[in-house]
């Protein structure tokens, strides 16, 4: 069995193919998940429901008395690869419920430029920065169907996700940030607990990156904060913050649940995005050189 | 060289001495000889070996930020210069002469990777570096441990080794850039087992090669507060009539506190030099 590397894209495609099957006249969201945790699939629901079980929950401890975060994780959502939105879908986005509990009509709150530009990048889905194989940031990449491994030495959690073997190595000792000259595509994740939560500060990402596929884009001014929180042995509460004053008229949050993958003998394979690249030069954006405007930004 | 010490004689520390003393020289004047790198600094006959920092089971820690000095990312082999490459000291500690042993069938291949290297490098491609390779780019990786996995984890294209230390069993038929590691310690060294690779990573920028049968096995060792010695010995029968080894220091990084990144391909397409994949033909 030779194990062939998989696109994003083809990911997306696939994922597509099997939601957008004749269905009966009303048009439903993907195949709803069930429960997490016990909890209702509606993000505002699961919120409140996560959040009052945490506070009667008490978690593994490593040895250090923090919460034991470790093992192999997934994102159990109800589409918020597509779209953070609740939303009709567009290519190869499937209709969803979105997952933002707040502001409390689920949408994001652009400035009203910004969702002009908004609507014209959805116009052009097939420019995700996922699809160049650029590292999602947050808080998108734990929103990925491949999952990931947490570990978690003296000091700090690390994330090891098998889509495009991404990882994230946070510190828990509430560091000072990097310089705000410095932009990265991973940003700055900088951690510390409060109590059983892991909250983990992100800046100095380059925000080039989007939360979906659905064209909702970012700006290098981006700053999230989120909140890990188990609740149940295998669930764990993820809450994002995000704010930025250049994009939005104010912060707004999204919650959805992790799950731990158990499956006996798993380990994840690698995911050699780049590598396996193939398409690109059909559907960019082009500028005539094989280039994507949009990637870049224009 | 391996001096036996029977648990039922004991060794004067003079005659100790005077053999560790012999074993430094003599690696020392071959090294010098064969343009190999020496071994990295073994402390002065007689004052304490370095003990590790360990972790509550024991096992020596090798968390940090670590990066190698030398050029085998250009070339395994000791070098003149060529158009963007260093001059350099050779790695290869096993044949003694420093050299690569090819089969000879795998000799042409060899020499043609390295006359089409400056595009036929993969690293030209901004493609995974596989392994050993990533364990000496010239860019910084941070280890982190827990008493049960190990994970190396590289700035280039944001790359893991995840290395589960407990029992852990293979799919079968795996192949990948990167290879199916799995590690136990021997002593204070960590030994790293990989299999499952791909054929399409290089070892260096010269044009070093090897098959989809490669195993390569690693040895860890804390020799230093700022030194791993690291050995990696390749053993791919359908490329080379033995196994080889290599060896060099890689250095601890007190200059910084958390590792960034190099995210090779997007920079490429941020310059207008996109690297598009192409359908074979």
């Amino acid at each position: 069995m030779n194990l062939r590397p998989i696109t994003a894209l083809a990911a997306a495609a696939l994922a597509a193919v099997v939601v957008l099957q004749p269905q009966a006249a009303a048009q439903e969201p993907i195949p709803r998940p069930r429960e997490s945790g016990g909890c209702p699939v509606e993000s505002k629901a699961f919120y409140e429901c996560a959040t009052a079980k945490a506070k009667t929950f008490t978690p593994p401890r490593t040895a250090e008395g923090r919460t034991d975060f470790q093992g192999y994780w997934r994102s159990r959502n109800n589409g918020i690869a597509y779209d953070v939105e609740p939303g009709p879908g567009s290519f190869a986005v499937p209709p969803t419920g979105g997952e933002i509990i707040d502001p409390p009509d689920k949408k994001i709150p652009y400035q009203p430029w910004a969702l002009a530009k908004r609507n014209e990048i959805r116009t052009k889905s097939f420019e995700d920065p996922q699809g160049h194989c650029a590292p999602s940031g947050a808080p998108r990449k734990n929103n990925t169907l491949f999952g990931w491994r947490l570990i978690q030495p003296k000091g700090y959690v690390a994330f090891l996700y098998e889509s495009m073997h991404d990882f994230r190595i946070i510190p828990t000792d509430g560091r000072p940030h990097l310089p705000a000259s410095i932009k990265l595509w991973h940003g700055d994740p900088v951690g510390h607990w409060e109590g059983d939560t892991l909250v983990v500060d992100y800046r100095n990402l380059n925000g080039r990156h989007w939360f979906d596929m659905a064209g909702n884009f970012q700006s290098e001014n981006i700053h999230v904060v989120e909140r890990y929180t188990m609740f149940t042995p295998d669930t764990i509460l993820f809450v994002a913050t995000i704010e930025d004053p250049t994009l939005y008229t104010r912060p707004w949050t999204l919650a959805f649940s992790l799950e731990r993958n158990k499956e006996e003998g798993y380990y994840q394979l690698e995911y050699a995005c780049h590598e396996g690249e193939r398409d690109l030069q059909h559907f960019t954006d082009d500028t005539g050189r094989g280039e994507s405007n949009t990637f870049k930004g224009k | 060289m391996f001096v036996p010490v029977s648990s039922r004689r004991s060794w004067s520390p003079l005659i100790i001495a005077a053999i560790l003393a012999g074993m430094i020289l003599a690696a020392r004047l071959s090294a010098d000889q064969r343009g190999r790198a020496p071994a990295p600094a073994t402390p002065a006959a007689g004052a304490a070996t370095y003990a590790p920092p360990r972790l509550p089971n024991g096992t020596p820690d090798l968390q940090g930020i670590w990066q190698v000095r030398n050029t085998a990312n250009w070339d395994l082999q000791a070098h003149g210069g060529s158009y963007k490459t260093p001059a350099g000291l050779g790695v290869v500690v096993d044949p003694a002469d420093g050299s690569i042993p090819y089969r000879p069938e795998a000799i042409p291949k060899k020499a043609q990777n390295a006359k089409d290297r400056e595009t036929g490098d993969p690293l030209e491609k901004c493609y995974l570096a596989g392994v050993p390779r990533t364990m000496y780019l010239p860019y910084p990786f941070q280890i982190l441990q827990t008493e049960t996995e190990v994970a190396i984890l590289s700035e280039y294209v944001h790359t893991w080794r995840w290395i589960p230390l407990t029992p852990l069993a293979r799919i079968p038929g795996y192949e990948s850039w990167m290879g199916d590691p799995r590690g136990h310690w021997e002593g204070d060294t960590l030994v790293i087992e990989t299999v499952g690779h791909n054929d399409q990573t290089w070892f260096d920028h010269a044009g070093n090669f090897h098959s989809d049968a490669l195993k390569v096995t690693e040895r860890l060792t804390r020799t230093a507060a700022d030194v791993i010695t690291y050995a990696a010995t390749m053993d791919d029968p359908k490329t080379f009539m033995r196994p080889w080894t290599i060896r060099m220091p890689i250095y601890l990084h007190r200059d910084m506190d958390r590792i960034m990144e190099n995210e090779c391909y997007l920079y490429a397409e941020d310059a207008g030099k996109p690297i598009r994949g192409q359908h074979p033909q």
